[in-house]
């Protein structure tokens, strides 16, 4: 029955896959294709590596939520190792192993000896490994420039095809199934995971099998994180950012009883298989990456109802189950029938939205400058940093305004976190989808370089906006303002604010944020080149989140009582740090930062957030769009000194820079007269 | 009971330690307004955490509160603005919660999805169901009596205190006192059992689901009232948080055993790190590795302090 019941649902995830194949050939241009399909493997080996350590953990009835964390923690050891320690690739790559090892070591180490229940155990290290990483790194220091050598083991292709990781992942999924279905210790570990200590009267070394398992768990970790580094070429301590909750959603998926004793490689790699098609497909289509998420969680709760269902009805009929088959048969049915509904319901509202989106951009094309409209309609791919980011939604608002009135389709779309390796990605799903023009607001410098240099290569023209890639991987650079030219507008409100002298503190977004990191370099640098009288005490991390913003300014006005101003440079995190200065009633504490005016406009005219710098957001997505187009139609090139931007008039080029101007500076005066 | 004793005993030294070394290096730290400060802003985290120690105690877990939490938000100030009267908000987010809740308790209890899985899903899915439906806007223009309930700050903030205080004494007494609360002790220690007493822990289970639900929906409210502007985004990580404090208390993973007192010190503990880091004048990006550290030493000297059998029983 058990066995029975477990290949049906490997049939079930097996027919979900063919359906996702089928709706996204049919939704996806060039979804069906080979160097897709082999693109997808590349996405999925990192995810898939620790899907593959998690699944004999579940089978012995535990958990490691540290997955994820250690891949931080290795890249950042590697990154070490080689950069500042010298030691050659290999020799930094085989002490990150072990490094992996030690980590997995750890947490085996705890719950065996220690008898810490895995979820808590794994829990601890899952802060301890994150932390240590950031730590080391103090959250800035980006290791990149890895030797080609070593890029191609994440970047390469195998006769020109099969991308460079796929032997690795293979030999261990190879290497896991025999683990787990053709040892005795995958026989030990479904026996401790059915009971713990059954298994242990029927003499099997329960913690050494259980050590077993985490240390493994934590090498097949540093080897992801290893692949990770190759793939992205650059290693930072936010590497593997939350993969540890989407590898246990494959390893359920795939048919592993999350209170163990039952589990599939097999089932893993169907699981992982579900997920990455998914993922992949919604990108290539251009829908919207929160379907993504939404979807796999339906589809999750759904098989695994089925599931238990069907061994619930089985086990509550008789003791001795009845194996005559019409049961299982029906049961299978029932199991296609809701999937496919699930995938069914999910394709509507792809399909619905896709019909609203076509629908809100027609009527401006039709209605737009008649013989503007070039003959095939372009399609125009622009990527924020982050999705849901309020500054990024403001943004949007322009581009959408300017796609309509050039009559392109635009594809807006990026990640949904925090998660560096989201944006190649996606930019990967747009060279198979065959944009006309790819602009990115870059996270990672040094990791989508590589990508947007094989868009370029296709023939795609590639912008940057917001920050910059390296300038070989793209043709322009839309640069509202440099990191530069923000640094030193927020130095010199500070230095307004305060009078020439004084005590400031900085709140920034996340610790690893890259851009903020950027800026807080030329505030420095600023501050000591011309105002040698500031002073900046601390800089304390917001995690974009407005009350954790809150908090960090009230602890800070109490810690530093001289402190003259709040620096706050993430966009939630102005508000957040005006509110706990309008509580705490203080008049001689002053916030600054970069926000928008809309958020601000209450603590502006309160006089509490004296000023808050940025420049036009909808006017950057409107330039972006312009520039994107034009760059495909040849207006945009080399050599040119100046473009007609629609409603922005001329904008100048400076190289192969098109400026926007410099940041405004929003104050009581003139904070009305914005609205973003 | 003894060996999840000493998991509280070994986390309450360890804060009696942070405490004094506080009050040596930075005694600031005790001043009345800087305590009533943490307690304020961690008072929505506690009662998330009280919800979440009977579901831990009843033998589940919820990873989706985080996101339940920024959705009952947002709900709330579309409520507000909507010009709906504050006690009714009040009311219609608990009760957006406890919808949320009841979906996990269904899933877990009827469709049989074990508990992890599906607040996993949940998780995923309110959050971006979430993003796609505000596009990351917040909700803006509220009206002036949303802010501290209309009270005015000073009674607001003791508001607060007093909600989140009374939901606490409630839950001690209930959990010991109420047929209910020990029917959660009763089918977190052994399920079997409680159903063959004629304990209805189908609906046990889906009541605790509920419950955190409901309190989740409070939590975001009494948090967002500190504020003129709602945050879409806002309860990230705040499973994590949660789930921290109840087994840093002494609270058993498997169910069964533990109490809130021991969430309240739990709680207590992840409040006090935090700001005592930047009192201490320690660099923020050590934070999380503290955290982390000070779990699994928990774990570690609640073994040390435990005898071998205590423990084999334990797991």
């Amino acid at each position: 029955m058990r066995v029975e019941n477990r290949a049906g649902s490997e049939r079930a995830l097996a027919f979900l896959i063919v359906l996702e194949v089928a709706v996204f050939a049919f939704t996806g241009p060039n979804f069906f294709s080979a160097a897709n399909a082999f693109e997808v493997v590349r996405l999925g080996v990192e995810l898939g590596l620790l899907a593959l350590a998690l699944t004999p953990v579940i089978v012995s009835g535990g958990i490691d939520l540290s997955v994820g964390s250690m891949m931080g923690l290795c890249a950042v050891v590697f990154g070490y190792l080689w950069r500042d320690l010298h030691l050659p690739i290999a020799a930094a790559a085989a002490c990150t192993l072990l490094a992996g090892l030690l980590g997995g070591a750890l947490n085996a180490l705890v719950i065996t000896r220690f008898g810490g229940a895995p979820l808590i155990v794994t829990l601890g290290t899952y802060s301890l490994f994150r932390g240590i990483a950031e730590g080391l790194t103090r959250g800035v220091d980006n290791f990149s420039q890895f030797p080609p050598g070593f890029l191609y083991l994440g970047q390469g292709y195998l006769g020109g095809l099969v991308p460079a990781q796929t032997p690795l992942f293979l030999l261990f999924a190879a290497f896991y199934w025999l683990l787990l279905h053709r040892s005795i210790y995958g026989r030990a570990l479904r026996a401790i995971g059915f009971a713990s200590d059954g298994a242990r009267w029927a003499g099997i070394p329960v913690n050494r099998r259980l050590a077993l398992v985490y240390t493994l768990s934590g090498f097949t970790a540093a080897v992801a994180s290893l692949i990770y580094v190759a793939h992205l070429g650059q290693a930072r301590s936010d590497a593997g950012t939350g993969y540890e909750l989407l590898a246990i959603t494959a390893v359920v998926l795939g048919g592993t009883e999350i209170m163990g004793g039952r589990g599939s490689i097999w089932g893993t790699l169907l699981g992982l298989g579900a997920i990455v098609v998914l993922q992949n497909g919604l990108r290539v289509s251009a829908f919207p990456a929160e379907l993504a998420g939404i979807l796999t969680s339906a589809i999750l709760v759904s098989t695994i109802a089925i599931g238990r269902r069907s061994v619930g009805r089985a086990a509550a009929g008789t003791a001795v189950t009845q194996e005559d088959g019409t049961e299982e048969e029906e049961m299978k049915n029932s199991q296609l029938a809701v999937l496919s509904a699930v995938i069914l319901a999910g394709s509507l509202i792809v399909a619905g939205s896709n019909w609203w989106l076509v629908q809100s951009v027609r009527p401006a094309a039709s209605g737009g400058a008649g013989s503007a409209v070039p003959a095939k309609r372009l399609t125009l791919a622009v990527m924020p940093k982050a999705k849901g980011d309020p500054y990024f939604v403001s943004c949007r608002a322009g581009a959408e305004e300017a796609a309509k009135q050039i009559g392109a389709d635009l594809i807006w779309d990026g990640p949904t976190d925090l998660d560096p390796a989201k944006q190649n990605e996606v930019v990967e799903a747009w060279i198979t989808r065959g944009v006309d023009a790819i602009s990115v607001a870059v996270v990672n410098a040094p990791g989508l370089s590589t990508v947007l240099r094989k868009a370029r290569a296709k023939g795609i023209k590639v912008l940057t906006w917001d920050a910059d890639a390296q300038p070989d991987a793209r043709d322009f650079f839309v640069n509202q303002a440099t990191p530069q030219g923000i640094g030193d507008t927020l130095a010199d409100e500070a230095n307004r604010i305060m009078g020439g002298e004084g005590d400031f503190a900085i709140i920034t977004g996340a610790l690893t944020a890259a851009n903020q990191n950027e800026w807080i370099k030329f505030i420095k640098a600023r501050v000591a080149a011309k105002y040698p009288k500031l002073n900046l005490i601390t800089i304390r991390p917001s995690d974009d989140d407005r009350n954790r913003a809150f908090s960090e300014a009230q602890t800070l006005m109490k810690v530093y009582p001289k402190m003259k101003l709040i620096m706050a440079i993430s966009a939630p995190a102005v508000p957040g740090a005006a509110e706990a200065v309008k509580q705490s009633g203080r008049q001689d504490v002053k916030v600054t930062g970069l926000s928008l005016p809309n958020m601000c406009k209450p603590y502006v005219k309160a006089g509490i957030a004296e000023s808050v710098v940025l420049w036009n957001t909808g006017n950057l997505g409107y330039l972006v769009v312009q520039a994107s187009k034009m760059a495909v139609d040849g207006t945009l090139r080399p050599g040119a000194t100046s473009i007609d931007a629609g409603r922005l008039g001329r904008i100048g080029i400076d190289g192969d820079q098109v400026v926007l101007g410099k940041p405004l500076v929003f104050t009581k005066a003139n904070i009305d007269q914005y609205d973003f | 009971m003894n060996a999840m004793r000493q998991r509280a005993v070994a986390i309450a030294i360890f804060w009696a330690v942070l405490l004094a070394v506080l009050a040596w290096r930075a005694p600031g730290f005790f001043a009345g307004s800087n305590i009533r400060d943490i307690a304020v802003i961690n008072a929505p985290a506690l009662i998330i955490a009280l919800g979440m120690t009977v579901v831990i105690l009843a033998g589940e877990i919820d990873v989706s509160v985080g996101s339940q939490f920024a959705v009952a938000s947002v709900v709330a100030g579309l409520l507000a603005k909507a010009g709906v009267p504050l006690p009714f908000v009040a009311l219609l987010t608990a009760g957006a919660g406890a919808v949320m809740g009841g979906i996990n308790g269904a899933l877990v209890t009827w469709l049989g999805v074990p508990s992890i899985v599906a607040t996993l899903a949940a998780m995923a899915f309110w959050r971006e169901l979430l993003r796609w439906f505000t596009q990351g806007a917040w909700v803006q223009g509220l009206p002036a009596g949303f802010q501290w309930m209309g009270f005015g700050q000073a009674q607001g903030e003791l508001a607060i205190l007093v909600c989140a205080a009374l939901l606490f004494g409630v839950m001690v007494w209930a959990l010991r006192n109420v047929q209910a609360g020990r029917a959660v002790y009763a089918v977190g220690s052994q399920r079997e059992s409680a159903r063959l007493a004629g304990i209805p822990v189908s609906a046990v289970s889906f009541g605790v689901f509920t419950l955190l639900g409901a309190l989740t929906g409070i939590a975001a409210l009494l948090d967002s009232v500190r504020f003129s502007e709602i945050q879409s985004g806002a309860g990230a990580g705040l499973e994590l948080k949660a789930i921290s404090a109840v087994v840093i208390g002494g609270t058993s993973i498997t169910g069964g055993r533990g109490n809130t007192w021991g969430t309240l010190l739990g709680a207590s503990v992840l409040a006090v790190i935090a700001p005592a880091l930047t009192f201490l004048g320690i660099n923020a990006f050590w934070e999380k590795a503290i955290q982390g550290a000070i779990i699994l030493g928990a774990i570690v000297l609640e073994r040390v302090t435990t005898s071998r059998k205590m423990k084999a029983h334990a797991r």
